[in-house]
């Protein structure tokens, strides 16, 4: 029986849909040469669901016995929608100079962020694969959706196969847990399992499940070795595209991660330590190492956001309060800081002098001293320098890796940390240190671009110097469901 | 008094930077202008500061303390003794003298360079007030970026090299100290049921003996040792301090390398009593080796600032010894010639770098005769060198002599043959220094273009006179500094080397000033020909 408390848990995705359907309607219904405000309906929209998503911060609830709306679950909801705001926020103008088709791109936005909210509201796995294919599908598009880019093409394309297969994985690993306690629940899943670790054909299921659970959500956040699509895709893919799937995707993905493997498979935790450990370190070291042989700059952050899961592992790894906190936390620091900087690097681009090569950043202090700061800063939070909000994030991660004993991969996080801002800091050599090669006009960002990108950056200072109440609500929400 | 002066000594530079920002662009006079009065009046309140300690106590003074993340025991917690309040005070007195030095030489850019100058300053002052681990943590790591702009916007033609091997060379060794700093507070936690970054919680809690003290002193002692420099952690200062601009050579060398003698004294020692009473020894060894190593090597240098650099390693090198004797006399020294060494050597990158604005060249070869051109500039630069190799009279020398006095009596093996070493580091500093002096300014003037060099100008007389003053000043009334650091030291010994151990041989007899607070002025100045002895002068 379906009753209006359902409805309630919904909301928030149900705007972010019927937003999406607004831009989607908006478009079909446009006359020739008029371009609808898509970006004034995906922020009502989102605004909307930060509302509603708040005001239901407190009361627990369950829908259609499957979309939870505990803390956690409206956490995400908000993250993700302010990323999907900073994004929008960020496109303005970029998406029409790249003559990105405006009413796809910001529909299919909206689309995949309802996947991602669904995908950290759901306790059943079932709908965790819904979500994330909800959320896949709109990304493979938005990858390709500059249809005469070759790069953008290549890269759709191998996202595209790549995650199907994937996606198999996944669902094959659902199938097997299935077998195993004959439900998709992850709650009732996790007692199963407590009460079963003395039954060995079921452990051995349970664990072909674990692992196959485990490669799935590997590909999404791109850890190694499950990396190969990042770079090709992130490069390849519109650069505020770029932007909000390295910060967007991995959030979602990271939520659903957390709840599988630290509500249903927690008694498991013994046999996914040792290899998520493996995985982890591999992460950080080979996405830092590698990001330092880099000369586009979008492979190099693809790198970068190869070594950031690495960190954000570490959180799920240590698997105590702080470290689960941590995770949110770092989520959003990442979010803000990346956005950011992927939202210079758009304003940046032109056809003729793209802004991928490094080479290209050279004396931008001279011409743009503004853009060049705001970089600057982005790569700073990036490398974890105080006072950013990336210190703070990279010191709670480790933080929470210390306290559960994991030395060794932390200090193997803080030497790659270390490496890592090798690679920042060739940018700020070109950008600072470097004389311009070929001066070129470089054009001026749209005003709310800028506010974007200000926004942006006064979240890394302020979340980096008062970082107090965010890990409040970080605790809070974990403390809801674990 | 409510004032918070010491949170004041923090944000006025960084308001400051950040008001420079904003002056215009093709007004580079104003922003001059600004950043050198937001740094007098940095050095102001840092007087103000002076005048409000209780030179008596050995406690923490004008403490300021508030809850800033209570969950994790972190609290924004400043407060000063006597160490502390010196290092801030030559800080406040350098940075004022760095940005007039590069008043002329620095051209383009003036807001930006400002901007770093000043955010450095509050960032340095920020390492030296705070006695929460996590806020040293973030000035420590903070101060590294606007030195990082500095040399690498600023500096000479192998600048960008040398900024990312500073930057890399000190984040490596000090991200290590983040995770040990991260595993005391938990270590807090397990004894006391409440994690604290506090540096007077963690000292009371206190370690046992054991590995992991020794892995948790390594930890702090690698992060310190580099930034010390202490050898053979020591390649990065050399490229940094040849390639950077002068005002940032200025303030590397007079304030920065002492973050490093600093941290080993405030952290790594009372933190660690055990290991570092059992890594003295070792410690010394390497200190020594990088008082005789950096002098030989200053030795056969043909560039001025390589020179000045490579002493650097030595001079650091004899503080070290002085710490690790863990006795009043060799900490006192070692602190004493913190500040010394920050005066002079400061004092030598400075006229290097007036050498170099009217010449574009430091090597020596290219000088020679220069006494007759500019007799007021080389006359400054006499009494400089004669600072640096520690003639009697002078700020060197208190700084030495106390830290060979209380390293013949250091709490490790062998400690008068150490010391002796140590002391022909002192001779071979003087026939370094004398011997650079001798051929850049006497003889005959070979290079004609030296011939029609100009002498000091009103700007160089204000920015080397202060420098020189100081030199004297502290060579001759030592009290004036010793007398507030006293009650420091002696509280920093005892927490590293308590007193009822039988370790404690501050006690050893000698016909030299007795141990505390008695080796000040009168007593100092009574032992010269002592000190001579053992100075080998």
């Amino acid at each position: 029986m379906v009753t209006r408390a359902d409805f309630v848990t919904i909301i928030p995705i149900l705007i972010v849909v019927l937003s999406g359907c607004a831009v989607l309607l908006a478009e079909s219904l446009k006359r020739a040469n008029d371009r609808p405000w898509h970006e004034l309906l995906a922020l009502i929209g989102l605004a909307g669901a930060i509302w509603t998503s708040l005001a239901q911060w407190g009361n627990d609830g369950l829908g259609f016995g499957v979309i939870l709306t505990d803390k956690y679950a409206l956490f995400f909801n908000i993250m993700l929608c302010g990323i999907g705001i900073l994004t929008t926020l960020l496109s303005i103008g970029a998406a029409d100079r790249d003559r990105i088709p405006s009413g796809e791109y910001y529909a299919l936005m909206l689309f995949s962020i309802s996947g991602m909210m669904m995908m950290g509201s759901t306790r059943d796995l079932l709908v965790i694969f819904v979500a994330l294919e909800i959320m896949s599908l709109g990304v493979y598009v938005m990858t390709a959706i500059k249809r005469g880019s070759e790069a953008g093409v290549e890269g759709g394309f191998k996202y595209f196969v790549l995650g199907a297969f994937s996606s198999a994985f996944f669902l094959y690993g659902i199938a097997l847990a299935y077998a195993a306690t004959g439900t998709t629940k992850l709650d009732e899943i996790g007692m199963l399992v407590a009460s079963s670790a003395q039954q060995p054909d079921l452990v051995m299921l349970l664990t072909l499940s674990m692992i196959l659970l485990a490669v799935g959500f590997s590909f999404k956040i791109g850890a190694v070795p499950f990396h190969m699509w990042t770079p090709d895709a992130y490069q390849g893919a519109p650069t505020l595209v770029t932007g909000f799937m390295s910060t967007a995707v991995k959030a979602a993905a990271f939520a659903a991660f957390a709840r599988v493997f630290l509500i249903a498979l927690e008694p498991f935790r013994a046999e996914w330590l040792p290899m998520l450990s493996v995985v982890a370190g591999l992460t950080m070291v080979i996405g830092t190492v590698v990001g330092v042989t880099q000369n586009s700059v979008k492979r190099m952050l693809a790198y970068s956001s190869i070594a950031h899961a690495g960190y954000l592992l570490l959180g799920l790894l240590a698997a105590n309060q702080a470290g689960k906190a941590a995770i949110l936390f770092y989520l959003v620091a990442y979010a803000v800081t990346n956005l950011g900087a992927f939202g210079v690097l758009a304003a940046l681009t032109t056809n003729d002098r793209p802004h991928d090569d490094i080479r290209d950043f050279a004396g931008l202090w001279n011409e743009r001293p503004g853009m060049a700061a705001l970089l600057t800063v982005f790569l700073l939070s990036l490398g974890g320098f105080p006072p950013t909000v990336g210190f703070v994030a990279k010191w709670y991660i480790f933080n929470a890796a210390v306290q559960e004993g994991l030395i060794t991969l932390a200090v193997l996080g803080v030497l790659t940390s270390v490496v890592a801002v090798f690679f920042y800091l060739r940018i700020v050599v070109m950008m600072y240190m470097t004389e311009d090669h070929a001066p070129g006009h470089r054009p001026f960002a749209p005003k709310l671009a800028v506010a974007g990108m200000v926004l942006a950056l006064a979240a890394v200072f302020y979340l980096g110097v008062l970082p107090g109440g965010l890990l409040w609500a970080a605790l809070e929400s974990v403390a809801s469901f674990f | 008094m409510n004032l918070p002066i010491l949170s004041l000594l923090v944000a006025v530079p960084l308001v400051g930077g950040i008001a420079v920002l904003f002056t215009g662009r093709e007004r580079p006079a104003a922003a001059r202008w600004l950043a050198l009065l937001m740094s007098l009046v940095t050095f102001a309140v840092s007087l103000v500061m002076w005048a409000g300690f209780d030179a008596t106590s050995a406690e923490y003074q004008l403490v300021e303390r508030h809850a800033w993340l209570p969950e994790f025991g972190i609290s924004y917690h400043l407060g000063i003794d006597g160490i502390s309040l010196l290092l801030v005070v030559l800080t406040t007195f350098l940075t004022p003298i760095a940005l007039l030095c590069s008043w002329e030489s620095v051209e383009s850019r003036v807001r930006e360079f400002s901007f770093f100058m000043l955010a450095l300053e509050a960032a340095m002052i920020g390492v030296f007030i705070s006695l929460d681990l996590f806020l040293f943590y973030i000035f420590w790591d903070a101060m590294l970026i606007p030195m990082y702009f500095l040399i690498g916007i600023w500096g000479y033609d192998r600048r960008i090299y040398a900024s990312i091997k500073f930057l890399l060379y000190t984040m490596a060794g000090s991200v290590l100290m983040l995770i040990a700093i991260i595993w005391l507070a938990y270590y807090h936690q397990s004894v006391t049921g409440v994690p604290s970054f506090d540096l007077l919680d963690l000292e009371r809690v206190g370690l046992d003996p054991g590995r992991t003290q020794t892995y948790l002193f390594l930890a702090f002692a690698v992060a310190f040792a580099i930034k010390v420099p202490l050898f053979p952690f020591h390649t990065w200062l050399p490229d940094a301090h040849v390639e950077a601009p002068t005002a940032g050579s200025v303030i590397l060398a007079g304030v920065l390398l002492k973050m490093g003698t600093y941290g080993l004294l405030r952290f790594a020692f009372p933190l660690f009593p055990d290991a570092a009473r059992e890594f003295a020894p070792y410690i010394a060894v390497l200190a020594v080796v990088g008082v005789v190593y950096g002098a030989l090597v200053a030795m056969v240098q043909p560039d001025m600032k390589k020179l000045v650099a490579y002493s650097s390693v030595s001079h650091l090198g004899i503080v070290v010894l002085g710490l690790c004797a863990l006795n009043v006399n060799g900490i006192q020294g070692a602190v004493y010639q913190m500040l010394a060494h920050g005066i002079s050597t400061g004092g030598l990158f400075l006229i290097v770098g007036m050498l170099s604005d009217r010449r574009h060249t430091r090597q020596i070869a290219e000088f020679g005769g220069l006494k007759a051109v500019m007799p007021k500039l080389v006359a400054a630069f006499l009494l400089i060198t004669l600072a640096s190799v520690a003639l009697p009279g002078t700020n060197g020398f208190i700084g030495e002599f106390l830290i060979l006095l209380g390293a013949f009596n250091g709490q490790f093996a062998n400690a008068p043959y150490i010391t002796a070493i140590a002391a022909t580091g002192v001779i071979l500093s003087a026939v370094y220094m004398l011997w650079m002096f001798q051929r850049v300014n006497y003889g005959p003037v070979t290079n004609a273009k030296n011939r029609g060099l100009r002498d000091l100008s009103v700007r160089e007389w204000i920015v080397i006179g202060p420098v020189c003053a100081m030199a004297i000043f502290m060579g001759v009334l030592p009290n004036v500094f010793l007398t507030p650091m006293g009650p420091a030291v002696r509280r920093t010994v005892e927490m590293i080397v308590p007193s009822n151990r039988p370790a404690n041989t501050d006690a050893v007899p000698l016909p030299a000033p007795d141990a505390g607070a008695g080796a000040s002025g009168s007593a100092a100045a009574a032992a010269p020909p002592a000190a001579i002895a053992q100075g080998g002068r």
